[in-house]
């Protein structure tokens, strides 16, 4: 169907070029040439809004903004925090390992010279002054025993109440957990708003670094153990 | 292998440093030095007088495999022996490590004995006339 405005103009330019007025012909040609681009501006315009609609819906269902200022950084807050909670616990828990360990080495060896000193009094290898010094050694060890164990049982201890960090770091980690899934969800969202299509994936080289690696069993590429790499090794002839 | 011999340990992790630390000393090796990443690594290794290179794979600055490159390449260091203690377990790593001339490569988590066996390992392949 065709505008009426326009078969007006048109109607009058052909008007003017037949009449000669060359003036007036250029001025209709302005009008119709803006009328054309004051329709294309309408069309263009309500497609903006139509974007802008559906971009605030998305925004709004997923709070993206809320999500990229609040919650992004409260989870690297947290994992920060996960890092250093389990350095503090392997710390901890080695100081106390370094404690005990001396403490029981002492007692290994005391034991085992008191064991040689006995077996030699069996044996009836052992005169009376020796005997009464092995007497001696014994109530010392024994002395000895009695404050290393106290030592032995408040490291274990330490080490035992070390490993609350894990209850702490497992609750922050769950948190996190929720936020990636929030994230996760508004990405979608997103997505499915503006029609954007998923582009090749990008490809990780297979030697790039990725740190531990999870499922390990469903994973062609990746070993299982020491064991595993030994023989990659050997069969390589390394 | 002298068990008085310079080792040194390089891990962007203070507490696996510390754990290696322990069980060399452990091993009888007590003359350990430590770095945090393959950048610090390096001018301490050029400095000189160390035996034995343990290094991680995964640190920010410089990766233990660049850094065992570049100790290859280097015509002071060419022949230190390099002991790859790392999480990294993909198969073209394990490749990439040896091609590289890794010594040894001993994946996380590991217990002492493995640390033990490797070591023990590389200095008897070193010390026996091929």
């Amino acid at each position: 169907m065709v505008n009426a405005t326009r078969l007006d103009l048109a109607n009058e330019f052909l008007d003017a070029i037949q009449k000669g007025n060359e003036e007036h012909a250029d001025e209709i040609l302005v009008m119709i040439a803006a009328e054309r681009e004051s329709r294309l501006f309408e069309e263009i315009g309500k497609l903006t809004r139509e974007l802008h609609d559906s971009l605030a819906s998305v925004q709004s269902e997923s709070d993206l903004a809320g999500i990229a200022e609040n919650d992004i950084p409260d989870a690297k807050e947290r994992l920060n925090f996960v890092i250093e909670k389990t350095e503090d616990a392997a710390n901890r828990t080695m100081d106390a390992v370094e404690d005990i360990l001396p403490v029981s080495e002492t007692i290994r060896t005391r034991a085992g010279q008191l064991q040689e000193e006995w077996s030699r009094f069996q044996r009836r290898e052992m005169d009376v002054s020796k005997f009464k010094k092995m007497g001696n050694e014994l109530v010392d060890f024994l002395d000895e025993l009695n404050s290393n164990s106290d030592k032995i049982y408040t490291g274990l201890n330490n080490i035992l109440m070390a490993q609350d960090y894990q209850d702490l770091t497992g609750q922050v980690i769950r948190k996190v957990i929720e936020v990636v899934q929030q994230v996760e969800d508004s990405l979608v969202g997103l997505i499915r708003a503006t029609g954007v299509q998923a582009g090749p994936r990008k490809v990780v080289s297979e030697i790039e670094a990725e740190g531990p690696q999870m499922n390990v069993g469903n994973k062609y590429n990746v070993v299982n153990g020491q064991d595993d790499v030994d023989d990659l090794l050997s069969s390589l002839g390394f | 292998m002298n068990k008085d011999m310079k080792i040194l340990i390089v891990d962007d992790f203070s507490t696996m440093r510390r754990i290696i630390k322990n069980l060399l000393r452990d091993l009888g090796f007590t003359n350990t030095d430590e770095a945090d990443d393959g950048q610090t690594a390096l001018p301490k290794l050029e400095a000189g007088s160390f035996d034995f290179l343990v290094t991680d794979w995964n640190m920010p600055g410089m990766q233990g495999i660049d850094l065992l490159k570049i100790v290859r390449a280097h015509p002071d260091l060419k022949d230190l022996p390099v002991l790859m203690v790392t999480a990294e377990s993909k198969r073209e790593q394990i490749i990439e490590a040896a091609q590289a001339g890794v010594n040894g490569y001993v994946v996380k988590p590991f217990t002492a004995g493995t640390l033990k066996e490797k070591i023990d390992k590389i200095f008897e392949r070193i010390e026996t006339p091929a």
